[in-house]
């Protein structure tokens, strides 16, 4: 299958002189379209500057980001956001929503954003509201919502311009566990049924577990790569918690 | 420690005070303007003739300066709770730190000294410039070359009451700031920045039944000024309170209604709809209507006053301008009521001059002396029909004589019949009604005066002098008085002056109500939005979309309640020129021009840097 974002020896440094922190120190790191990839790892393993970089919110200090046969390193200003708008989208902790725009106006706003025929924007977000199941509060104000409705409002929003990556950074860190679940199937649904490609950044080994790869992450180099094969959920699970608490365990060598 | 900690904030939260410092400045400005009047040109040149008019206009700006500066009081006390409120947080911490609330009073107190101070001295520097302007622009009115009398100055007096009354109003400010953050509880002061709005969906039915109330409110004031007419409908309190009553209710529910009303009628539009950020754009102007529609509708009615106060005041002041040449034709005109009956004879004014030391020839450049008979229908055969009076009745070769000393043609009349003159040939009978008869027929009338009238050469104002010098002991001994053009132009001058200062001064300070208020509300929005720009930011939106919506916002806001008062004001002013017709002509062309010009500049500015200000706090979001 054709490789829709590839990270090579990505590097990121904060700071200057002495007080130099390497937040990434070369990692490379490769997914397919369809592919639902999370990232996992301690605070500060650098997770969050990986999606900021492949997000172009933040800039490498070195390596190469390609997503969809583009060099991202090497997008300007505008040339940067219109990429933005119209291959990627974001899901994000806090869901981010726009509080004055009711759930059906948030979605289409992305719409509007890349400028899609307005005869056809309201059919689009229908059939994604359908999909993510929330049809039934589409004119209601996000603070009417629960948490797990906003966050598939978001998720609807991102994803309703089909974008060739969605990146979701701890999309269910605020969530319960109900909520949850049932955010994680909508999104190994669109996975699976519309096959968009989704980069996850959790520290949950739960939410890890629904996706078909997991890439461990520590001090800014990749530590780890989980393959679920085969496997069931149930099971890649345990393989997780095994290599977290390994991660954790280098740790406790040290104490 | 606390001095330099208070001007640090005052320097780091530039951009907050920005507006507010703005507003002050120009508060401090207007109201030193027009308190030195006293040393600008114009009072200047009317207070050497010894004008009464002079005193008149001090006591009045004096009386309306107190009201403005209860109105600028309530102004930068509503700017100061608003600039606290942005500041809640980080009073909160000061509190947070251990600082006692007492020692954060001090600290604002200090900061508002300093922002006071600030805005004093450069508002009095603006005040000493605007006061110079204000000189020409009052001294250009006159026809008279009088530039000589256009200087700098600066009036320690008007300073010193600037500063007396904007102390006070600043010590109220500290006090009620100091108050406020005594009474607040250190948890809201922390959790300051999260506000609550409660979005309701609301039903369209009831924003249609609000704006159809609304302008059947509005209609209902207007037909009561139009119908009865601004002086009746004023004056009467059972037709005043119901008038503007209705007219305050109409605009609340206006702007309460229109936003809801013009979502829906966006909303079935999907090209208009989803166009660009137009969402965003209308729903953020939605979700603040319902916090924002008292504001808008005080801003639209002190924007009303505004446009009206100025508008009228340059109505009347360009209608007195036209009035003057019907007032006095001539230079001089001399009135001598001599008693006939004990046999008295017109005086010889010329020879009365020459003797006294003027030379008529080269002083005068021209001179006729009439006189002015009652009428008798009897003899004039004029007047015993009902409506037919005249004030007083000329003989045909006297008239002809007057006429040719105003530069016009003689006119002749057929033997037995007379004529009426509406235009007064001499000063002082601007509303009479003349009749003009054979010399033959007048003879036989009785004699009411003389009156003498005479151009000068040059030299007109020493001339002037010399002349009421000598006939200043006859108005005992025979009752001669003196009407001149350069009187009545002074006092009409007087009169402008006075209008065009209220006029300005009213306005202004209205208008700088208006425009601050807004602003003040539309960047404290602004900072509130920040996190929304973020959040488009991250779905791609392009700076220039962004930033485009930001100053469509601040446009919505601004113009919607400039619409409306422009609207009222212009039933207003028709209202308003029925009654300055009366005193004249109306030139409402020129009083608009003027009016816009006025609001162009303080109105535009203040959009103009608010929606500059936001767009900045857009792109740095």
């Amino acid at each position: 299958m054709a490789e829709i974002l590839t990270v090579t020896d990505l590097k990121k440094v904060y700071g200057k002189g002495g007080s130099l922190t390497r937040a990434l120190d070369g990692v490379s790191l490769s997914l397919e379209a369809g592919e639902f990839v999370g990232v996992m790892g301690p605070s500060g393993s650098g997770k969050t500057t990986l999606l900021n970089c492949v997000s172009t919110i933040d800039r490498p200090s070195a390596g190469s980001i390609v997503i969809d046969g583009r060099e991202l390193t090497r997008l300007k200003g505008k040339e940067l956001a219109k990429f933005r708008r119209e291959r990627l989208g974001f899901i994000f902790q806090d869901c981010n929503l726009l509080d004055t725009l009711t759930a059906y106006e948030n979605i289409a706003l992305s719409l509007s954003i890349i400028r899609a025929p307005a005869q056809k924007i309201d059919r689009r977000v229908r059939e994604m509201a359908d999909f993510l199941g929330i049809a039934d509060c589409l004119n209601k104000y996000p603070y009417q919502m629960s948490g797990g409705q906003q966050q598939r409002c978001a998720a609807a929003r991102a994803m309703v311009t089909h974008p060739a990556l969605v990146l979701a950074d701890e999309p269910t860190g605020a969530l319960d566990s109900k909520a949850s679940s049932m955010l994680l199937g909508r999104l190994d649904a669109l996975n699976q049924e519309l096959g968009t490609t989704i980069l996850m950044v959790t520290h949950d080994a739960f939410t890890a577990s629904c996706c078909r790869r997991v890439v461990f992450l520590q001090d800014g180099q990749i530590f780890l790569e989980l393959h679920r094969g085969n496997d069931s959920r149930k099971s890649f699970f345990q393989k997780i918690i095994r290599v977290v608490t390994e991660m954790g365990g280098g740790m406790a060598d040290v104490l | 420690m606390f001095s330099k900690l208070a001007l640090r904030n005052v320097r780091r939260s530039f951009r907050d005070y920005g507006v507010y410092l703005l507003t002050l400045t120009f508060g401090v400005c207007l109201f030193y303007t027009f308190n030195s009047i006293e040393g600008q040109g114009a009072i200047v040149y009317l207070s050497q003739s010894k004008n009464p008019i002079v005193d008149v206009i001090m006591t009045i700006i004096d009386i309306f300066s107190v009201f403005v500066a209860v109105v600028l009081a309530c102004l930068i006390l509503y700017a100061n709770r608003f600039l606290l409120r942005r500041r809640k947080r980080e009073l909160g911490t000061y509190l947070l730190l251990g600082l006692s609330q007492g020692q954060v009073s001090r600290l604002l107190f200090l900061e508002t000294g300093i922002v006071g101070l600030i805005s004093l001295a450069a508002g009095l520097v603006l005040g000493v410039l605007a006061s110079f302007g204000m000189s020409a622009l009052t001294l250009s009115l006159f026809q008279m070359d009088v530039s000589a009398l256009l200087a700098l100055n600066f009036s320690p007096q008007a300073a010193g009451r600037t500063v007396l009354y904007f102390g006070i109003i600043f010590l109220l400010v500290m006090a009620l700031s100091g108050v406020q953050v005594s009474r607040s509880k250190l948890i809201d002061l922390i959790h300051g920045e999260r506000k609550n709005e409660v979005l309701k969906p609301r039903p369209l039915m009831a924003a249609v039944v609000q704006l159809i109330l609304g302008v059947v409110c509005l209609i209902a004031a207007y037909a009561i000024l139009l119908v009865f007419g601004m002086a009746v409908a004023v004056a009467v309190p059972f037709l005043c309170f119901p008038m503007l009553g209705l007219g305050t209710l109409g605009t609340l529910l206006i702007f309460r209604s229109l936003s809801g009303f013009v979502m829906k009628f966006v909303q079935n539009r999907p090209g208009l709809y989803f166009k660009n950020l137009n969402v965003f754009t209308l729903r953020q102007w939605l979700s603040k209507v319902h916090t924002t529609y008292l504001a808008q509708t005080v801003v639209c009615i002190l924007l009303l006053l505004a446009i009206g106060i100025t508008a009228s005041c340059m109505g009347l002041n360009f209608t007195l301008n036209s009035l003057t040449d019907g007032e006095a034709p001539v230079d001089l005109t001399l009135w001598d009521y001599y008693n006939t009956v004990e046999g008295e004879e017109p005086l010889d004014f010329p020879a009365l001059l020459q003797e006294g030391g003027v030379d008529v020839d080269s002083r005068l450049s021209g001179q006729a002396s009439i006189l002015l008979y009652r009428n008798d229908p009897e003899i004039t055969g004029f007047g015993q029909k009902e409506g037919e009076a005249v004030q007083a009745v000329l003989a045909l070769s006297d008239y002809n004589r007057q006429l040719a000393l105003l530069g016009q043609p003689a006119i002749a009349l057929a033997p037995g019949a007379y004529q009426t003159v509406e235009e007064s040939p001499i000063n002082g009978a601007s509303h009479w009604r003349w009749l003009i008869v054979e010399d033959t027929v007048a003879e036989k009338l009785e004699i009411q005066n003389q009156c003498w009238s005479a151009n000068y050469a040059e030299n007109a104002e020493e001339t002037e002098r010399t002349i009421f010098q000598l006939i200043a002991p006859m108005d005992t001994t025979r009752s001669v008085y003196a009407d001149s053009r350069l009187e009545t132009y002074m006092d009409m001058m007087g009169s402008k002056i006075l209008v065009l200062f209220l006029g300005l001064y009213l306005g202004f300070t209205f208008l700088l109500a208006a425009a601050a208020v807004l602003a003040l509300q539309q960047l404290s929005q602004g900072a509130d939005n920040t996190r929304r720009y973020a959040v488009l930011r991250r779905l791609g939106a392009e700076e220039k979309q962004v930033a485009r919506s930001a100053t469509q916002q601040v446009a919505l806001a601004f113009l919607l309640p400039l619409v409306l008062a422009l609207v009222h004001s212009v039933v207003g002013m028709k209202a308003a020129n029925e009654i300055i017709a009366t005193a004249g002509r109306v030139d409402s062309a020129a009083s608009s021009a003027v009016t816009a010009g006025v609001l162009l500049i303080v109105y535009g500015g203040y959009f103009l840097a608010t929606s500059l200000a936001c767009r900045r706090m857009a792109k740095n979001a």
